[in-house]
């Protein structure tokens, strides 16, 4: 009986409710489905050739080369295992087309016999060996050369032997600094490249002659007791897979996020359209109750065929998946760098499908208690109709569910917290807007007549301020489509801006200058007419003590590990660059303390410090600490003394840690600089002259960088792009389902409208200006808190500046405002079709 | 012999299409005075709904007249029906049919202000006195009982002094007495506005209250 009533009779009378629910749960869980899906498959892939990214089972390496004793360490623990071993060493230099005459950044992997134990490097032509100089094909389609060409490494002049097609250890093509050069280890130290403080990571590979996971694990936790050192790091294959995953995380994580939104509008839209039907259907159930079904039975009915929709949506969805990803997976591939499978894995989607059933059915959850609290006897005899009311505390599992899926969505309980903190904010200030504009048209009209100026806009206002909590969901789905769309393109629009070369950036980062060449390169550039800006020195160094008490080594497991745990980790294992100098640079500012005095450190007082906001919040260092660094063997202590916050994007040499000049002065330093903006000549004839007379001197053409970085953020934009819109469409179909929900309650008031003297075009207009008026304002609403986010997101994340993009606030409300008005027309298209005579009683 | 308000000649309307037409009204002719009390009469798919509907303009006949003041309302345009019913026609239904958005007051004063008539809030004031309802006048209609409901329809549908008033089973949805002292009401505005009722009910006792009774049976007058 339940289930003929429930499956077969309404699904038959109610054709549009349950078509309307269908696609508004399909639109609301399509963006998550799909970003989960690619990025599990990301994952797989990324997991399935783990051994081929490490290319060993186990690598031990540092930005230095391993003392003496730490090698000893390293053949004592390997000396009693079956192994086979290399080693590498990645630098990054500038390499010159003998030819050509041009130069540019490298990254120099050099390796010993037996690279790699596992993958492969497959070269266009012959094969691969660790006795010749090969280029990656980045790098041959860059400058256009060929096998036979020769290329100067250093103080060595080399000849290519082939081009590399693939290399199985290059996890993401797109993100790398620069494209990657071999060459055999032998021949690096003829190179002269390795100097001190050159930039670069010297590894040790290790294969053993039977792999087995648990005592490679028991080998990491045996080195890592046995070499204190947190600049050591020990990577197994996982965590080399979950390095190169990161970056994709942060991207699947945001646009998971964005298509949270989506979800959100849909389940606000399940709510409605169940809330409409049930009132709808209350007397039916009212009856059912009264022939004996139980109301626990007929809540049992009503989640079941909520279940059985949800089913069909899921199936429906995954149907559709198959084909769609078969479509964007070469694409998807060749945006990311990363050779996705070419068959779907389907059950990823199953892994989220509990989770968003869990969230519709927890929405539904303060309707269902409503109904368990109707009177449905009393019901039947009155003369008008209600259910029992829903509380505030009824959407509690939901709101709980919801910020724990956030987090989950998120990978992380930071962004998941500030998401929903966002959701929040924006439901707040909607419903603020919502009342503080019924509160003004109240006084508005209080006391008026009907015509404001019209009778249409007259009557449209008294409904305004008359609706419930109908109006508030109409202005909070629309305003939380158009905040995402705007928040988007603002943010967009501020990226852009900050990744395009303008006058203030520099037009070359120049690295690795040592000690000795500072002098004569300066003279040197500033003969060539290109004087050099920001000269700064760099000291490699390591934190040992805060307050006298040891730093050390995280290496905490956690089976599950947050985004922040993760980031945090990487930060405390790692050495760090620090710089000296009294003055702030453009990009810097302070937020707490004061500047350095000047004069420099007077006797008796330890050298002040200044730090990094968000490096000072991840370590856990305040103002007034003391800080014990390890400069190459030597103890130095400072006091920190402020707090600045860095805009990284100016491109300008800027350090985590700045130390106030004096006994620091004397460490050994390698320097930075800048190239100033200027002739594209003036550049290229610095980095001639550079690469002529100091071979070891890298630069970062910061133009070249600027682009690489807008492609890798265009890339990940339309992504959103298209969540965004997709966002906007269950906002719209929402829309769409209030608007003619609340229409079609109007139907007798629209007839007798007509009755009176209204023709069906008035009753439009009427309809226009009452619904008009709340899109309108959510749509205004909703652009102005995107920008607003936006803004501060962009400041206190990217350290952005403000600014406003006014196309890209206008030609959106055009957009929005003609899919609204298109969305009122036709969801009230058949109501004003009202016939008037249907209001008499035998109608 | 009075001047008539309606002259209905040879009135046909029917429903439907094919095999499933039904013929409503079967060529009914009808003159109705001014300032008559009316009562219509008759089962249930008599046809008496169709009547009403014909005549105060909400629907269309398929042949026939109906001269209302020398014009004949049966050849008007959708535009000129509309403001014909907005200029000419009260009407009280059996559901109330009040707008949910607009108070007691906003309800009755509606009617006015589609006829932009001057003083239109002082006429609305007046008639939400004569039904008793000053003090319920800023009242929306879920705030106001049934027999309220009936009032503010009532004073409504005299607000721009019709020709004639048309009652659609106005008791119909309201328990006894208080169905008696809207219809009380009711014949006492018809009576002091010399307005012409037409009535429609079942109630046998109501329908004598009328000047005139006239029975409907299968779409003809008995």
């Amino acid at each position: 009986m339940i289930f003929k009533f429930f499956f077969m009779k309404e699904m038959k009378k109610y054709p549009f409710f349950f078509i309307l629910l269908f696609f508004t749960s399909f639109l609301g869980t399509l963006g998550l489905i799909g970003i989960s899906i690619v990025s599990g498959q990301i994952q797989e892939k990324l997991k399935a050739s783990a051994n081929e990214l490490l290319t060993s089972d186990i690598a031990v390496s540092a930005r230095r080369e391993l003392f003496s004793q730490e090698q000893k360490i390293l053949r004592s623990i390997f000396s009693e295992i079956e192994h086979r071993e290399y080693k590498v060493i990645d630098i990054y230099s500038m390499v010159t087309h003998q030819k050509k005459k041009t130069s540019r950044l490298v990254e120099i992997r050099s390796s010993e016999n037996g690279f790699p134990f596992y993958g492969k490097i497959t070269l266009q032509e012959g094969e691969f060996s660790n006795q010749d100089l090969f280029i990656s094909r980045d790098l041959a389609d860059l400058w256009q050369v060929f096998p036979g060409e020769e290329l100067k490494v250093g103080d060595l002049i080399l000849k290519i032997s082939g081009i590399v097609e693939r290399d199985s250890s290059l996890g993401l093509r797109g993100f790398s600094l620069a494209p990657r050069i071999y060459l055999p280890l032998t021949k690096l130290t003829d190179t002269g490249l390795l100097r001190p403080g050159a930039t670069g990571s010297f590894s040790y590979h290790f294969k053993l002659k039977e792999f087995d996971e648990d005592r490679i694990s028991q080998l990491k936790g045996l080195i890592y007791d046995k070499i204190k050192d947190p600049a050591v790091k020990i990577t197994l294959p996982q965590d080399s897979s979950e390095q190169t995953g990161r970056v994709i995380n942060v991207l699947t994580n945001f646009m998971a996020l964005s298509a949270m939104v989506g979800l959100i509008l849909s389940l606000i839209g399940i709510f409605y359209l169940y809330q409409s039907h049930l009132h709808a259907r209350l007397k039916d159930l009212c009856l059912l109750n009264l022939y004996g079904i139980s109301k626990k039975q007929i809540i049992a009915g009503i989640s079941a065929q909520f279940s059985f929709v949800f089913f069909l949506v899921m199936i429906f969805e995954i149907i559709l998946i198959i084909p769609l990803y078969d479509l964007l997976a070469p694409l998807l591939s060749n945006g990311l760098g990363l050779e996705l499978g070419p068959e779907v894995n389907v059950s990823l989607a199953l892994r989220d499908i509990p989770f968003l059933f869990g969230l519709a059915l927890f929405v539904l959850v303060p309707l269902l208690f409503g109904l368990m609290r109707t009177e449905m006897g009393v019901q039947l005899k009155a003369q008008k109709i209600s259910m029992g009311r829903f509380r505030f505390f009824d959407f509690l599992p939901f709101i709980l569910f919801l910020w724990l899926f956030s987090g989950y969505i998120g990978h992380s309980f930071k962004t998941g917290n500030i998401f929903f903190a966002a959701l929040i904010l924006v439901f707040s200030i909607s419903t603020a807007i919502v009342k503080c504009g019924q509160w003004i048209i109240k006084k508005l009209i209080s006391g008026r007549g009907l015509r404001l100026p019209n009778l249409e806009n007259g009557i449209a206002l008294r409904s305004l301020t008359r609706s419930g909590h109908k109006l508030t969901l109409s202005f909070l789905s629309l305003a939380m489509g158009a905040t995402l769309i705007s928040f988007i393109l603002q943010l967009d629009k501020m990226i852009l801006k900050e990744f395009s070369v303008d006058n203030k950036k520099p037009s070359l980062f120049i690295f690795d200058i040592q000690e000795e060449q500072m002098d004569p390169f300066v003279e040197a550039a500033k003969a060539n007419g290109s004087p050099l800006a920001f000269m700064t020195p760099m000291i490699r160094a390591r934190l040992e003590k805060v307050n006298d008490s040891k730093f050390v080594r995280n290496k905490k497991d956690f089976d599950f590990r947050a985004r922040e745990e993760d980031e945090d980790a990487r930060f405390r294992n790692n050495g760090l660059n620090l710089t000296y100098r009294s003055y702030l640079t453009d990009a810097e500012r302070i937020i707490k303390g004061s500047p350095f005095p000047p004069g420099g450190t007077p006797e008796g007082r330890l050298p002040f410090i200044s730090l990094e906001k968000r490096w000072s919040e991840r370590m856990g260092i305040a103002l007034g600490d003391k800080l014990t660094f390890d400069v190459q063997g030597v103890e130095f202590e400072g006091v920190v003394h402020n707090i600045k916050e860095v805009k990284w994007t100016s491109f300008y040499p800027n350090f985590f840690v700045t130390v106030e000049p004096g006994i620091i002065s004397a460490a050994p330093k390698t320097f930075l600089a800048i190239l100033p903006s200027g002739s594209k000549e003036k550049k290229l004839s610095l980095q001639r002259l550079t690469v002529e007379k100091f071979p070891n001197i890298s630069f970062i053409d910061v133009g070249d960088l600027v682009g690489k970085l807008s492609q890798l953020f265009e890339n990940s934009r339309k992504a959103i792009e298209i969540i965004s819109w997709l966002s906007l469409g269950v906002g719209l179909i929402i829309l769409y389902g209030l608007s003619h929900d609340q229409v079609y309650r109007r139907y007798y008031d629209i007839a007798l409208l007509k009755t009176l003297g209204f023709s069906p075009n008035r009753v439009r207009l009427n309809l226009l200006h009452e619904f008009g008026t709340v899109f309108f304002s959510a749509m205004a609403a909703g652009l102005f808190l995107g920008w607003f986010i936006a803004q501060i997101i962009g400041r206190e994340l990217f350290k952005l500046s403000w600014s406003i993009d006014l196309p890209r606030i206008i030609y959106p409300a055009i957009l929005l405002s003609v899919l609204c008005l298109a969305t009122i027309i036709i969801a009230s298209w058949r109501a004003v079709q009202a016939k008037p005579r249907e209001l008499l009683s035998d109608a | 012999m009075s001047e008539s308000t309606i002259d209905v000649r040879d009135l046909k309307k029917s429903y439907g299409e094919g095999s499933s037409r039904v013929e409503v009204l079967k060529g009914l002719s009808l003159i109705i005075k001014k300032g008559e009390t009316l009562a219509l009469t008759g089962k249930s798919g008599s046809g008496k709904s169709t009547l009403l509907s014909l005549l105060s303009g909400l629907d269309r006949p398929d042949s026939g007249d109906i001269i209302f003041q020398g014009k004949n309302i049966a050849g008007m345009s959708e535009k000129e029906l509309t403001q014909f019913r907005a200029a000419h026609i009260g009407i009280v239904f059996q559901q109330f049919h009040l707008i949910s958005t607009l108070t007691a007051f906003e309800n009755v004063l509606l009617p006015l202000e589609i006829l932009k008539k001057e003083n239109g809030r002082q006429i609305a004031l007046n008639l939400m006195e004569s039904v008793g309802l000053t003090h319920r006048k800023d009242h929306l209609p879920s705030e106001l009982s049934g027999g309220e409901c009936q009032r503010v329809a009532i004073a409504r549908s005299l607000a721009i002094s019709p020709a004639i008033l048309f009652a659609d089973e106005p008791s119909g949805n309201l328990d006894e007495e208080t169905g008696t002292k809207v219809m009380d009401l009711l014949f006492q505005m018809v009576e002091k506005t010399n307005t012409t009722l037409i009535l429609i009910t079942h109630d046998p006792d109501l329908a004598r209250r009328c000047e005139r009774v006239v029975h409907l049976e299968h779409g003809r007058l008995l």
